[in-house]
């Protein structure tokens, strides 16, 4: 398997799902680039899995087409469209053991014995599980058995590797490393890949691109940057990382837009994207961009005055949360300052270079 | 295990112990100490005054004056802990020597003596409380106590005698390989084969159904799956042994079957002549071999279904996922996993068969099992209780061991895949061609039944079955407008009233036991689990004996009454009550009784305010089922109904003996009727699926 020679590329037009009165998911078009990994991600009940489904074949299309490259395969089965999927609970068959598990697709293929075992030992290795072929499942722990459901969806050289929320019983602290671990094994293969998963910052880590769903709709699609520097709606700004929401008038002047917010007044710097027009408008400040201050007695035109309401030492860093004229603001401060203790008259410095105009005035 | 944290308390409180002191000497001296003749009831005031204790034997005036002595102690003793050791002991003294009374002067207990016997048992309870039994918790020990001695009266003394009675001749002299000795008679041999053989075969037909069943029931597309769910219902609301009559109606010598063989086949057949002849080949082995399948596949059924919901449906989307179809899927991961429920409906079924009297009695022919012939040797002219018992010992023995494997072998294996997260997931449906043999099959098999109740039905309108084939309502009217005490309804107001007032002990005692099985630990427990696992393995045929042996003489002296059918019927049903109750304990977390606890309530307020309330709908559903059961209960109460306490399903068999099969039809058709419409009743109340939920609790191995 070398990149370049099985990806392809998924395209959706115009599906949908309905189950009864329910729609699921309503005019999804869609496009996965070859040899990407691209994650869905949204809130519980989104349709983020029955997409998934649906592109497995495992669920069949109320309407709407699927491409695997130039291929229709909207009304082939599971069976027959060449995926490999890796399941939340692993799925692996109790009553097999590893190599039986994952040479179960060979063996449906009728391959001769001495190729599994190959074929067996090698994708084993590429899971760093090789040795382990006389094992039964729940001989394994939880990463060890997720390595298998792995290497069981790889063994038959599927056009498109699907991923349903693997790492969700995996303990936190070997989430990281199996996250790393699968995106290591989906690069070198090249297989276009696409994960569901509702952390985001999971998302965010291992992603070429990011999907976000919500009640059935795709809301925005596009490399993790993007989507955190560059939201295109109140939700997705705050679905993905923090920020706090503050109303603003955007003003466009002579040498640029300036925003006023709660009484003060920021230029933001020229190149910079805005995608609203004048008028009220919502703006996305990350608590990165914002910093806390002692109160200095010049008025300075970059920052908002406010009294603080919470301070919390969680080892290296401190939250603060801000009472100011647009609202509570959520920031941290570094814990080698000196803590600001809860009534302290502060102020909030803004970097405006870090402001996220939402569009559309305000959705 | 939880702990309750009743402080022992330094002083008795009066009010804890007069309650029962009074009840106890208000028992001596205004109730029956010894057992009355002709009961409670039919006795005359004369009898009653003479079975006092204190008009029939001025000595037992000591015990009043004992029970006085437990108000007394408290004011002279110090500590909780002295007074709880002398409690302890004088009242176990007390009971002991109350026994050895009886026992040696031969006489039975009243009313009275089991009401003082009631009362020391609560001193004993709360004595070893005050020691520390259960960290001073009253209830518990008090509970534990009553369980130990219901499980002792009812389920180990029984027992115990019809061993006793293997090993002591007629005469009275020890003979310790008489059991041997009847079982290596001649004929013997011939019954258990007899009984091993339809017992597996019947284990693995119904296994098999049961399993192709399941499969059509959750993965075929074809509506007809829908008609499935009548399985839940039909072993429930029908007495053991009208399948075996239906199967009579349609394929006796006189059968309707037969009718139409003959009218083709027959000598003078009009399609085939002289192909066939007229024959009893129903009765025998394929008779009992049918009418068994065809009453226990349902229950292989609901085991097999109950297995299949545990199974993740992602392994089987998984199966897909690596290229295989239908068949594979079904043959390498669907299958496999079942391995465990297969192996479970076998051994059920299996020993369901060999407990089975009703069909082999009505089609046995020459077919000898073990049930049936220890009926006749009690109920016939050989009266041979040895025989009985031995035989008993050999099923009860054959029906432990099937327990055990269940329970240690089969329980351990289940692969459990349902993790906590469930992935949205849909069933595999069936191979095409596979789904297609398999609706064929069930259309028959429902034909077939439909026909078998249709007939019951309709039996009981016809005036001779076989013969003559006119309609009339004669049947129905002797059994039903004779007045209230002719005809059926004698039998059929004793069944409904017995199992009325047995079904809520059931449920109640049920959950008792399991409330103290599941959260306590406590000496004495072994006794409890191994009561329970005698109660669940007992066949029923083994109870009717043992109780016969055990209630017939002093010093308990129960048969002939009302009481000893309410309390067989009770045991017949406990393991509903018992099951149902862990299974609901199970899905209450503990730490909703230690929230209760340290609230500085008690075991009994924990219980009634919290538990109850949770598990109401159990403990509606298990009255329910415990009702239904002990309205079809035949094999038990077989040996203890007598002329005075008939009840429906024996009155059903004596007319089926003498020969009446329409008035027995006719019965039978309005029990079933009565229970359908109570089931629905139940359903309609309390929500749809209780008594299905109920039944399916009542496969799962304890």
């Amino acid at each position: 398997m070398k990149p370049g020679e099985t990806n392809i590329t998924i395209t959706l037009k115009k599906v949908f799902k309905r189950f009864d009165e329910v729609t699921a998911l309503d005019d999804i078009n869609v496009v996965f680039e070859a040899g990407t990994l691209t994650t869905l991600l949204g809130p519980s009940g989104c349709g983020k899995t029955t997409l998934l489904r649906i592109i497995s074949g495992l669920e069949t299309v109320s309407g709407g087409d699927i491409f695997f490259g130039g291929d229709n395969v909207t009304d082939l089965s599971a069976t027959r469209r060449d995926v490999g999927m890796v399941f939340q609970s692993y799925a692996l068959f109790p009553h097999m053991t590893v190599e039986q598990n994952v040479g179960y697709g060979l063996g449906v293929l009728k391959t001769p014995q001495d190729k599994i075992e190959e074929r067996v030992r090698e994708v084993l290795d590429m899971v760093n599980l090789d040795g382990y072929q006389a094992r039964y499942p729940d001989e394994l722990s939880g990463g060890q058995q997720q390595r298998v459901a792995v290497a069981r969806a790889l063994i038959l050289e599927p056009k498109v590797l699907l991923f349903d929320e693997p790492l969700s019983n995996i303990d936190s602290k070997l989430r990281r490393s199996m996250r790393e671990e699968i995106r290591h094994l989906q690069q070198s293969t090249g297989i276009t890949s696409i994960y569901v998963t509702h952390d985001q910052s999971e998302a965010l880590a291992v992603s070429d691109e990011v999907v976000v769903m919500k009640d059935g709709r795709i809301l925005q699609k596009g490399p993790p940057r993007s989507l955190y520097h560059r939201p295109e709606s109140a939700f997705v700004a705050n679905f993905i990382g923090e920020s706090n929401v503050v109303e603003a008038v955007l003003v466009n002047g002579n040498d640029g837009h300036r925003v006023e917010i709660g009484g003060i007044d920021l230029a933001l710097p020229r190149n910079m994207h805005i995608p609203a027009n004048p008028g009220p408008v919502k703006l996305s400040l990350r608590p990165e961009v914002l910093h806390i201050e002692a109160k200095s007695e010049d008025k300075d035109s970059a920052c908002l005055d406010g009294v603080v309401t919470e301070s919390a030492y969680m080892g290296p860093i401190i939250e603060y949360s801000v009472k100011t004229a647009v609202g509570d603001l959520f920031t941290r401060g570094p814990a080698y300052e000196t803590q600001h203790p809860k009534g302290e008259q502060v102020q909030i410095r803004i970097r405006p270079d870090e402001i996220i105009v939402i569009p559309g005035n305000g959705d | 295990m939880s702990t309750t944290a009743n402080a022992v308390s330094d002083s008795f409180k009066p009010s804890l112990i007069i309650p029962w002191i009074t009840l106890g000497i208000i028992a001596y001296f205004c109730l029956p100490w010894l057992a009355l003749e002709y009961g409670l009831t039919d006795a005359t005031l004369d009898e009653f005054i003479d079975a006092l204790g204190w008009r029939n034997n001025g000595a037992t005036i000591v015990v009043p004056l004992f029970l006085l002595l437990f108000v007394i102690v408290p004011r002279f003793v110090r500590s909780g802990r002295q007074c709880g050791w002398i409690y302890t002991c004088a009242s176990a003294l007390a009971i002991l020597t109350i026994f050895a009374y009886f026992i040696t002067a031969n006489l039975s207990m009243g009313l009275g003596a089991a009401v003082i016997l009631m009362a020391l048992s609560a001193m004993f309870a709360i004595g070893i409380a005050e020691i520390g039994f259960q960290r001073g918790d009253r209830f518990i020990a008090g509970s534990v106590i009553f369980v130990i001695l219901l499980v002792c009266v009812f389920v180990f003394y029984p027992t115990w005698t019809i061993f006793q009675t293997l090993l002591y001749n007629a005469d009275g002299s020890f003979a310790p390989f008489q059991f041997f000795r009847i079982i290596t008679a001649f004929g013997v041999g011939r019954v258990i084969l007899n009984t091993l053989l339809l017992a597996m075969s019947v284990g693995a037909a119904t296994t098999l159904f049961g399993l192709l069943f399941t499969l059509y029931a959750t993965r075929s597309t074809s509506p007809l799956r829908y008609v499935i769910r009548v399985f839940y219902i039909l072993p429930i609301i029908t007495p053991p042994f009208v399948v075996g009559m239906a199967l009579i109606l349609l394929f006796g010598r006189a059968g309707m079957i037969n009718d139409g063989l003959m009218f083709l086949f027959g000598p003078q057949g009009i399609l085939l002549p002289d192909t066939f002849a007229r024959s009893g080949y129903v009765y025998g082995f394929w008779g009992i071999f049918l009418a068994q399948t065809l009453s226990l596949t349902p229950v292989a059924y609901m085991v097999l279904n109950g297995m299949l919901a545990t199974i993740n449906p992602a392994m089987e989307e998984a199966a897909l996922t690596m290229r295989a179809g239908r068949w594979e899927t079904l043959r390498d991961v669907t299958l496999p996993l079942l391995r465990p429920g297969i192996a479970n409906a076998f051994l059920l079924c299996m020993i369901s068969s060999a407990a089975d009297f009703g069909n082999p009695l009505v089609l046995g022919g020459d077919y000898d099992v073990l049930s049936t012939e220890i009926y006749f040797s009690i109920a016939g002219a050989q009266l041979d209780f040895a025989k009985a018992s031995a035989l008993g010992v050999l099923l009860l023995l054959l029906s432990l061991s099937v327990f055990v494997i269940q329970k240690k072998w089969v329980g351990q294996k289940s692969y459990v895949t349902v993790t906590g997260v469930q992935t949205a997931g849909n069933v595999i449906p069936l191979p095409g061609r596979l789904q297609k043999m398999l609706s064929a099959f069930v259309v028959i098999w429902l034909l077939l039944v439909g026909v078998l109740y249709f007939s019951i039905f309709l039996g009981g309108f016809v005036k001779q079955w076989g013969a003559d084939y006119t309609l009339t309502m004669a049947h129905h009217k002797e059994l039903w407008l004779g007045g209230f005490s002719s005809g059926a309804w004698p039998s059929f107001i004793n069944s409904l009233i017995f199992a009325f007032i047995a079904a809520p002990i059931t449920a109640l005692i049920g959950i008792l036991i399991a409330y103290i099985i599941s959260r306590k630990s406590f000496f004495g427990k072994g006794i409890i689990d191994f009561g329970t696992v005698l109660i669940f393995a007992i066949p029923g045929t083994v109870t009717g004996v043992a109780y016969i042996l055990a209630f017939n003489t002093p010093p308990v002296e129960l048969t002939g009454t009302a009481v000893i059918l309410i309390i067989t019927m009770a045991i017949r049903a406990m393991p509903v009550g018992i099951r149902g109750g862990m299974s609901a304990l199970s899905q209450i977390s503990e730490s909703l009784e230690e929230a209760s606890v340290l609230q500085r309530a008690s075991s009994l307020k924990t219980i009634r305010s919290v538990l109850i309330p949770l598990i109401r709908s159990t403990i509606v559903s298990s009255v329910a089922y415990s009702f239904i059961r002990s309205m079809t209960t035949v094999s038990a109460v077989i040996f203890l109904a007598t002329a005075g306490t008939n009840v429906a399903t024996t009155y059903i068999l004596s007319r089926v003996e003498s020969g009446d099969t329409g008035i027995a039809v006719a019965y039978g058709s309005i029990l079933i009727l009565t229970m359908l419409v109570f089931t629905l009743a139940v359903e309609l109340i309390t929500g749809r699926s209780r008594v299905e939920k109920q039944v399916k609790t009542n496969l799962k191995t304890v």
